[in-house]
């Protein structure tokens, strides 16, 4: 069989539409965030528990009063699990999918309707949008419309759309062909029938694709916040990141509580939409805890509350804070860290962030996976990241994406990888001891992300420099995976080997011992260095300065790293400044401003 | 009575190159020939033209094409060849736009499974037809409602489709008919789902409503019965092909060939024969100078038998001006219910006469 190049051409086909097609994207996606900016803004204006009154009115209104008060609970839960701000960006990205998922779809499947050909044609695309893996379609999507909310929605979009093509055509063409035909038979025209015979007869069933479409949009949140579009699947990844089994749960109920209350919705809509559903409800006995208000009560209900929190909005907003002009050298201007949700990457980021705000300028961060943090700093989206382990590990980003980026050069180092098993597995000191003792780690050798540049490193050279080709099995899987598979060997003393690196909290955490490497088949440890687009410090001279002079020891890192692990999530920031207050002058050593600390800057 | 609707020579084909098998059933092919190439012939040269407050029965077995032939009168299906006259339009040359608009107000239709509208209420269903012309609610609903009570459903305006027996939906879709004023109104199968009963309810009904509202109908039955009932004309379709047209009579008394013979076996020709059809219109002229009761042409045969029965002699036929026109000898009864026309053969027992005969065939 002679290889077909399919992946190449897909490579080539995706690089053409970059190059030429850019303004399209550029404008689907200045829709798109302008959809989803609107819609959050609005989401979020009000106090949490008054917007979840106005939810909760909804869910009255439409399916009784005990599916009211369980909305409600439901969002104050949310509210109490300070996961508010998260749960409504999650709402609104998933009401700009859907509704663009509908106005795709909806059409779409009408057409289909109509046409065999249209169908024919249609499935196999709609089975590939549904059955590729979504990471697959993700890093596309990411550079057509770069990191953030519109790679999030078009992903979530690409996957929810199938649903709604499908279930409108089922519905329409479920349709009695006989009513058709009787419409026909009155003289109705095509655009007619639809309207007023097929629509209105389909409805149920699209309401059902609707649904579905949303159902779809949720269960993709996570994989969006891959790409940096914050929210409950933001949590959910940094939770994983950091093997907090505690938040992750609790960023997951909040995703639950969204499904449930927009599954119910959405199911009641349908209901209320179609006459068929409305005459089946008023027949319904009424009961207190299905009573609902007439919709005049439920407006009348939803304004008020919504007018209550616009009062609020206005008087509730403190005035910003503002900046001593000596140390204001950013005036506002705006930079985006990325980072990856690895200890130091989080520290430094934050540090940064803190520093840089005290300097005037306005910094958002947002999280990533590695990959897209590399594709949006070479894409330019993303104006630094501290978190690049160089020269080994991130050897493969570096490779393809190195000529689009700005080196600063490292900032803490060397780190070290290493194979690592607990102390109390007495006799393997070495990684030469590992072979002697195969069967007692069962032939495994615990791995993460077959991705990482550490794991091509372990299997091209390290497994063949100790000859443990043979005897060892290495498990691909992810770094969560590898932590949890450590913590469960650990807690039952079972021997166990794992591939780490230092600096890493686990060997704070777990009375762990690094495996000698006395071949140095590692090679020499990384560098953890600071990576910009192109032109970053050429735009921004004083912060390019500061970044290249910036240098951490490791008393400083652990420290720092510790002081956020003990301020928990969502308050690394406070950590940091609380850091700060605690190693007075450090700002100034790092971002040196003309008449305040003069001399500090030869620090690092 | 002038022609409001006519069909000349409609062809369906279903299939593969329809215009050539159009071509060889005109050259005498037939349905099983085109078969074996995967086109259907469905409707095969089928002409007839139906008069003004005419009802024009088609009758077939299913597969027959009466269906087809149906949908092609309002252009539901396109004819494959051949003309829609209606009221002197020919509906096949029309625009699809144009053939929407008469069908809107020209041409209505009830069917078979009713076809109600699920998500419209009573009135808005009969008063569908008007919504689509686009005349204005509060008119379309005061006609939809005259409809409705002319169907005897005044009160039920309000109900839903789903909430009524199976007779009242069809009443609700023959009011959703008659409400667009359409003077063409095309009926398919429209009382085959019904029981006997209502169907019989139904069909009355229909000819109530036909003496006022002299409405040309076409009415598509695969029930000779109701075709017989129905019908002013009648057509007996087979495989496709228009195989007699003609009254009730014509059909029972003439039947074109074999195949109409044998399915008017099984009709109940006492309901549908009258004295004319019975009588010998040869009388000697002398029958009616007795004082003893007669008949007149339309005296459904069943009376005649009874009539027959109280009067020792054959019975005379009386036409407008009490003239003699026929007599009905009660051999002729007889032999009309038994389906023989034979002159009964003498007896050859001694003595043997007509009434003494011996039934050897019990």
């Amino acid at each position: 069989m002679p290889r077909i190049h399919l992946g190449d051409w897909v490579d080539s086909g995706v690089n053409w539409l970059v190059d030429h097609l850019s303004w399209l994207f550029d404008a689907v996606k200045a829709v798109m965030e302008g959809m989803y900016n609107g819609i959050d803004a609005v989401l979020g204006a009000p106090q949490p528990l008054l917007m979840a009154g106005i939810l909760a009115v909804l869910a009255w209104w439409l399916r009784g009063l005990a599916a009211g008060v369980l909305a409600f609970a439901g969002f104050a839960l949310v509210d109490s699990l300070q996961l508010w701000d998260q749960a409504m960006s999650t709402l609104a990205l998933v009401l700009v999918a859907t509704v663009l998922a509908l106005v795709i779809s909806v059409p779409l499947g009408i057409w289909a309707a109509r046409s065999k050909a249209v169908s024919a044609a249609l499935r196999p695309v709609l089975d590939l949008l549904q059955t590729m893996p979504s990471m697959v379609l993700l890093i596309p999507a990411m550079l057509f419309f770069g990191l953030g909310t519109a790679a999030g929605v078009v992903a979530t979009l690409i996957f929810a759309l199938a649903p709604g093509v499908r279930m409108t055509e089922l519905g329409i063409r479920q349709v009695d062909a006989d009513l058709v035909e009787a419409a026909e038979a009155f003289g109705t025209s095509p655009r007619d029938i639809l309207v007023r015979v097929q629509l209105p007869l389909a409805l149920p069933t699209i309401m059902a694709g609707v649904n579905q479409v949303i159902m779809l949009g949720l269960s993709m949140v996570v994989i969006a916040g891959m790409v940096g579009t914050g929210g409950l699947g933001g949590a959910v990844n940094e939770a994983i990141g950091q093997l907090d089994i505690g938040y992750g749960f609790e960023a997951g109920v909040g995703i639950v509580v969204l499904a449930i209350y927009l599954d119910r919705i959405t199911g009641a809509l349908g209901t209320q939409l179609s006459p068929q559903g409305r005459r089946a409800l008023a027949k319904a006995p009424t009961r207190a805890w299905s009573y609902r208000p007439r919709p005049v009560v439920a407006v009348a209900g939803v304004v008020v509350l919504a007018l209550v929190a616009g009062g609020l909005g206005i008087f509730g907003t403190s005035g910003s804070s503002s900046q001593a002009s000596g140390t204001n050298v950013g005036k506002g201007k705006r930079i985006t860290i990325g980072y990856i949700p690895w200890d130091e990457g989080v520290a430094s980021t934050f540090l940064w962030k803190e520093i840089l705000e005290e300097r005037g300028f306005k910094v958002t961060t947002t999280q990533y996976a590695a990959g897209p943090l590399y594709t949006g700093l070479a894409t330019g989206q993303l104006d630094f990241e501290t978190d690049s382990w160089l020269p080994t590990t991130h050897a493969e980003y570096w490779k393809k994406y190195g000529k689009q980026l700005d080196d600063l050069g490292s900032w803490f180092g060397p780190t070290s990888l290493e194979l690592t098993v607990p102390s109390y597995v007495k006799d393997v000191n070495s990684l030469a001891d590992l072979k002697a003792h195969a069967s007692e780690f069962g032939g495994k050798i615990v791995g993460i992300e077959p991705s990482a540049g550490e794991m091509s490193l372990l299997k091209s050279k390290v497994l063949t420099a100790y000859g443990l080709d043979g005897a060892y099995q290495v498990i691909d899987g992810s770094t969560p995976a590898m932590l949890a598979e450590l913590k469960r060997a650990y807690a039952r003393k079972q021997p166990v080997v794992v591939t780490l690196w230092s600096p890493h909290w686990a060997y704070s955490d777990y009375d762990l011992k690094k495996l000698n490497d006395p071949q140095g088949a590692w090679g020499k440890g990384d560098g953890v260095h600071t990576l910009t687009r192109k032109g970053f410090t050429r735009d921004n001279p004083e912060v390019g300065k500061w970044l290249k002079n910036f240098s951490m020891t490791e008393q400083q890192l652990t420290s720092l790293e510790s002081q956020i692990q003990r301020a928990g999530k969502g308050k690394e920031q406070d950590a940091v400044r609380s850091w700060l207050r605690a190693h007075p002058g450090l700002v100034d050593t790092w971002a040196p401003v003309a008449g305040r600390g003069s001399g500090s800057r030869a620090a690092g | 009575m002038s022609a409001r609707l006519e069909a000349e020579h409609l062809f369906k084909v279903f299939g593969r190159r329809p215009d050539e098998a159009v071509e060889r059933l005109r050259q005498g092919a037939d349905r099983e020939e085109l078969r074996g190439d995967g086109t259907t012939a469905a409707v095969i040269d089928a002409s007839f033209s139906v008069g003004e407050g005419e009802i024009f029965v088609v009758m077939g077995l299913s597969g027959s094409g009466k269906s087809t032939l149906l949908r092609m009168l309002n252009g539901l299906l396109e004819p494959t060849a051949g003309r829609v006259r209606h009221d002197g339009q020919d509906l096949t040359a029309l625009t699809d736009r144009a053939l929407r608009e008469v069908r809107s107000r020209k041409i209505s239709m009830v069917f078979q499974h009713f076809a109600l509208f699920p998500h419209r209420s009573v009135r808005d269903n009969a008063a569908y037809g008007l919504e689509v012309q686009g005349v204005p609610r509060a008119e379309r609903e005061r006609r939809a409602d005259e409809a409705l009570a002319l169907c005897g459903l005044a009160g039920w305006e309000k109900s839903w489709p789903d909430e009524l027996s199976g007779g009242m939906q069809q009443r609700v879709g023959l009011a959703r008919a008659l409400a667009t004023d359409a003077d063409l109104l095309l009926m398919d199968e429209s009382f085959s789902a019904l029981d006997p009963l209502i169907r019989r309810d139904m069909q009355d009904q229909l000819l109530e409503l036909q003496k006022t509202l002299k409405k040309t109908i076409v009415f598509i039955t695969h029930d000779l019965n109701e075709a017989m009932r129905l019908g002013d004309r009648i057509a007996v379709m087979r495989d496709g092909r228009i195989v007699q047209t003609g009254t009730a009579e014509d059909i029972l008394l003439r039947p074109a060939n074999d195949y109409v013979a044998s399915f008017i076996q099984d009709v109940d020709r006492s309901r549908v024969l009258t004295a004319a059809a019975v009588m010998d219109t040869d009388p000697r002229g002398d029958e009616a100078d007795c004082a003893c009761e007669t008949a007149t042409p339309d005296t459904p045969f069943t009376e005649l038998c009874a009539i027959s029965a109280r009067v020792p002699h054959a019975v005379a036929v009386l036409g407008t001006d009490r003239a003699l026109v026929g007599v009905v000898p009660r051999q002729r009864l007889v032999g009309f219910l038994g389906d023989e026309d034979a002159e009964p053969t003498p007896c050859r027992n001694e003595g043997g006469e007509d009434g003494k005969k011996v039934i050897s065939r019990a």
